[in-house]
């Protein structure tokens, strides 16, 4: 990377580090949901950015993420990071048991089966006692916003500097070579089938991570909340917003969507989500490859770039 | 001298249709063994078969003389199986050393673990194809001829014994098919051989030790190429009946 970008890199980090100094309460709360949610962008963009397989569940670790902190804490009286452990060796065992099947699925079909796997897990969980079933579980409260705050933003750098140490390694290399080729890979010597596993397993110790640390935050959750469907659509919009496939893509798509969507609820409240659709769309017509590839191209190409892009949808 | 490569008895049906028909035959080490027919004929099925894409109804494969067929394309390729696709396509996302530096990295043996002498191994194999000054371009920038040769240098870089070539020459002109044939001999040279599949039928001629002929599924032609192309089955195959 080269040292001015290194630089810049490490001057926001720097920066966010500090907001829970800085900012305003309201602010440090806005930055935590954010942070999970790059994390999660982040996660996903390992597995459907790099591998190529988009999934639609990854909610499912989350939730997993966030019950295995709340049944170690609550149920069992243990600390903190042991439930996050429990909950990522839970997430594990999804991937590697479900994984393994749904993986055999491409494309579309793989879509569909997850988020269907998504769907079940609300279900499912709400029958066990453990869990706390419909009514779900109250964890110990902490407030400590500015501690949460920096163990999301921790959770975030070690996702990002995985994601960036893929760039650079023979099991990236593999899961690109994969998302460009399955056939043409495994004819080449990649192990698929190990590969997807793993790159679903890596996307859902993330998530299952940020699971948990939201559910310590907010000290509730129930089936319906834990395994949030709307999770998904927003970590997917926001990898493929910032560029899915890149290593700061998914951060970036977080962040300017989260603020985009905070600042349109407080000034027109009534039909954000209009907007938000809106500018949804405008992204994908306009910049389907995301942010990243603009940042890439549009120096060289500038404003053809958009009209290429226009044309390809043959609007 | 034993066979590196055998298939024995290969079948392979499609619901209602035989694609290939008890198909058998034996690559020797450091030979050029030509594979024509029509098209239609069968010959990207059974490559296939060979490079484990595809699992054969009947029949099976022999690698260096112990059995591979019940194993998935990936552990033939660490193996020493390599092999090309006739409808190239490239890793878009990576540069044209990229490309090849996956085959570096997951060839015979499973590959090179270190990225930077599996980049070093993938530049060594764009020289020997000629596609050397094209190392950092993006794939998708290569015209035809730069394709088929970065398929050859990813198929190379994974160290294989044996090569399939799902035609490397279509669309080429006169001067390209002639450097084509030259890095082919190259390659057999250090030692490996060669399972060329081609249309054009000059090239073929003069590259291969041995021709096979296959026509609806079936071999009906195997030997020495001057035998082979006099053979009548064989130009009834290409041209019609009443032709020969």
């Amino acid at each position: 990377m080269k040292p001015v970008r290194a630089l810049l890199v490490l001057a926001a980090l720097a920066l966010l580090a500090a907001v829970p100094w800085l900012g305003s309460d309201t602010l440090i709360q806005f930055g935590i949901n954010t942070l999970l949610l790059a994390v999660l962008a982040q996660g996903w963009n390992i597995i459907g950015g790099y591998t190529g397989y988009a999934s639609f569940g990854n909610s499912v670790f989350y939730g997993l993420g966030s019950y295995g902190v709340a049944i170690a804490m609550v149920q069992w009286h243990l600390p903190f990071a042991v439930g996050l452990v429990f909950g990522v060796g839970l997430g594990i065992v999804f991937a590697c048991s479900l994984g393994v099947a749904v993986l055999r699925l491409r494309g579309h079909y793989f879509a569909i089966a997850t988020l269907a796997l998504a769907q079940v897990m609300t279900a499912i969980v709400s029958n066990i006692g453990l869990a706390g079933q419909n009514v779900g579980l109250v964890l110990p409260p902490l407030n400590n916003d500015r501690l949460f705050y920096e163990l999301a933003l921790g959770l975030l750098v070690l996702a990002t500097l995985t994601v960036w140490g893929l760039t650079r390694s023979r099991f990236g290399f593999g899961l690109i070579a994969i998302r460009e080729n399955e056939e043409g890979a495994a004819v080449m010597g990649i192990d698929t089938t190990l590969y997807k596993v793993l790159a679903f397993n890596l996307a859902g110790i993330f998530s299952a991570l940020a699971g948990g640390i939201h559910a310590y935050w907010i000290t509730f959750l129930d089936p319906e909340s834990a395994f949030d469907i709307s999770l998904n659509v927003k970590m997917i919009i926001m990898a493929v917003f910032g560029g899915p496939g890149t290593v700061l893509g998914p951060i970036v798509g977080a962040f300017s969507l989260s603020a985009i969507s905070e600042l349109l609820s407080s000034n027109v409240t009534s039909v954000a989500g209009l907007f938000f659709g809106a500018v949804i769309v405008a992204a994908i017509v306009l910049m389907p490859r995301g942010l990243a590839d603009i940042v890439r191209n549009v120096p060289k190409t500038g404003w053809r770039y958009f009209r290429q892009n226009i044309r390809a949808h043959r609007l | 001298m034993s066979a590196l490569l055998e298939v024995r008895h290969a079948t392979r049906r499609f619901a209602g249709l035989v694609a290939l028909d008890d198909v058998s035959f034996a690559l020797a080490p450091s030979e050029i063994l030509g594979l024509i027919g029509p098209n239609g004929a069968g010959k990207t099925t059974l490559i296939s078969i060979v490079s484990g894409t595809l699992a054969p109804s009947e029949g099976e494969v022999l690698f260096q003389g112990a059995p591979i067929t019940a194993l998935p394309a990936f552990r033939r390729a660490r193996l020493g199986i390599g092999r090309t696709f006739q409808i190239m396509r490239p890793f878009p996302g990576l540069s044209v050393l990229d490309n090849v530096a996956v085959g570096a990295l997951f060839g015979r043996g499973g590959g090179q673990p270190k990225l930077a002498v599996a980049r070093e191994q993938a530049r060594a194999c764009l020289d020997f194809v000629g596609l050397g000054r094209s190392a950092g371009q993006r794939a998708e920038e290569l015209g035809g001829p730069g394709r088929k040769r970065l398929e050859l240098a990813k198929a190379l870089a994974m160290q294989p014994k044996v090569l399939l070539c799902d035609e490397v020459m279509a669309g080429l002109n006169h001067v390209e098919i002639d450097e084509v044939i030259d890095v082919i001999r190259k390659v057999r040279d250090q030692g490996i051989s060669i399972l060329v599949i081609e249309h054009v039928i000059k090239a073929i001629k003069s590259l291969s030790d041995r021709l096979l002929v296959l026509h609806h599924g079936e071999k009906i032609a195997e030997g020495v190429p001057a035998e082979v192309l006099a053979n009548p089955t064989v130009i009834e195959a290409y041209l019609g009946k009443g032709r020969a």
